[in-house]
């Protein structure tokens, strides 16, 4: 990050700090992050349309909280597959993993399907199976249907 | 481990022989060593929407094997209309009898009958989904006439789009060597994408046409079946279409001596009656072979030794 960006937006002393979001994405985290009322205390920062080596565009969020919560990383690797995360401690990055599309989504969509059982029965836990990368795609384990992943962002069980 | 039968996706090629080999043995044994076979089992039937054929062949099966079988063959008039899930239909059933079959509107309710259930479920149809049944009895059917499946060439005719079966039938076959597929079907009606790409990995020969004669010509098998008028969201949609495929004799006259046809019927126009006395017309004998694939299938699921 060039000297000019670290002044667009601040370091946080710890927390995360979402990185190589496409730009356009970033706005989809945002909601993501207000669906899951474990994060609607943390202090966030947005930076969005930042030129990036990688991507020519990208997005950027620091979350400044102790811990992500396991689901909200479940979602947020379905909307935006491929986003890294940076760990800050002490103002410095303590780790970095970046964030793959899950291969078995557990209990965290509803079917798009509106034929589906699972969207009819009180109740029901859902089940897809990532079955192809590119372009990606998933199978609901019950009504066998598969989705591009476009289809499954609005299906987030929150 | 409990079995079940839910969908053709979840069989490999071996097991799809595996259970022909199980219909060979059954049609191979006694009326009366078959009686024995499931004496004392009862089969829940559970059928949330009508049925002819699948439901008196299972009932048949059943009582063939010395079994017996409770259900019902519509949900109006059972504790469904009352609200009961299905989850608490199936609790409820399976502490009456050893195995369910269920036919069900929604998609991928006998998966969820099967995750809840302590005893078997086989799926009889599951909305627009899967009919694993029907698919094991067209196999069977092409292995009692061609005695081989493996290089067939096979037309599937009609509705491509919304027809269950031809998609279950065009996944199976393509488990197979060398099947090679026709699809005839008009415009709005083709087979969708997303059937063809989840077979993607196997080697499948297909071509695409109008033209049913055409198809006939190069066919070992031609596989009809009926436009259904409650697929289609647009009833205009359906009066373009219902008639576009009408076999008859005349049609079949450039047939190879040996083309086989197979409805999974009920057939409405599309196979005219006339073809009933050719020797092409295979669909009556193929409503016997299913009988005869779902006694092995109860056979197996129940843990029966044949």
């Amino acid at each position: 990050m060039s000297p000019e960006q670290i002044l667009l937006i601040p370091k946080i002393e710890n927390g995360f700090v979402l990185d190589h979001i496409p730009a356009g994405s970033g706005v989809k985290i945002l909601n993501l992050i207000r669906g899951h009322h474990e994060l609607n205390a943390a202090v966030l920062s947005v930076g969005l349309h930042y030129t990036s080596r990688r991507l020519g565009r990208k997005d950027l969020i620091k979350i400044q909280c102790g811990e992500l919560p396991q689901r909200f990383l479940q979602h947020l690797s379905l909307v935006v597959p491929g986003v890294t995360i940076k760990r800050v401690e002490n103002f410095a990055i303590a780790r970095k993993i970046v964030l793959e599309p899950p291969e078995l989504v557990d209990n965290l969509l509803s079917c798009p399907n509106p034929g589906c059982i699972t969207n009819h029965e009180r109740g029901v836990t859902t089940c897809f199976h990532l079955v192809r990368r590119e372009p990606m795609k998933f199978r609901c384990n019950h009504c066998e249907r598969w989705f591009a992943l476009a289809e499954l962002e609005n299906r987030l069980k929150l | 481990m409990k079995r079940d039968l839910i969908s053709i996706e979840d069989l490999s090629e071996k097991h799809l022989r595996d259970y022909l080999e199980l219909g060979r043995r059954v049609d191979d044994m006694s009326p009366e060593a078959c009686r024995q076979i499931l004496a004392g089992k009862i089969l829940g039937v559970l059928f949330y929407e009508p049925s002819t054929r699948t439901r008196l062949s299972f009932e048949a099966a059943m009582l063939r094997m010395g079994g017996q079988v409770i259900g019902f063959s519509e949900a109006l008039n059972t504790s469904v209309a009352k609200g009961e899930s299905l989850a608490d239909t199936i609790h409820t059933v399976e502490q009456y009898c050893d195995a369910i079959v269920i036919r069900h509107p929604r998609e991928g309710a006998a998966r969820l009958a099967a995750e809840v259930s302590r005893v078997p479920v086989i799926n009889a149809g599951d909305g627009a989904n899967q009919h694993p049944t029907q698919t094991l009895l067209d196999l069977y059917t092409l292995q009692n006439l061609f005695a081989r499946i493996d290089g067939l060439r096979v037309s599937l005719v009609g509705d491509l789009k919304y027809s269950r079966t031809v998609h279950s039938l065009f996944h199976a076959l393509s488990k197979f060597k060398d099947v090679r597929f026709t699809f005839v079907s008009p415009e709005t009606l083709k087979m969708p994408e997303y059937v063809i790409e989840a077979i993607e990995g196997a080697k499948v020969d297909v071509k695409e046409t109008t033209s049913l004669e055409e198809a006939i010509a190069d066919s070992d098998v031609v596989y009809m079946t009926r436009i259904q008028r409650e697929r289609f969201p647009d009833p205009i949609e359906y009066e373009k279409v219902k008639d576009t495929y009408r076999l008859d004799c005349a049609a079949l006259r450039n047939a190879p001596e040996h083309l086989k046809v197979l409805h999974p019927l009920p057939r409405v126009n599309e196979i005219a009656t006339e073809v009933d006395a050719t020797r092409h017309a295979a669909y009556f004998p193929q409503a016997g072979y299913g009988m005869i694939m779902r006694q092995g299938i109860l056979a197996h699921l129940l843990g029966a030794k044949i």
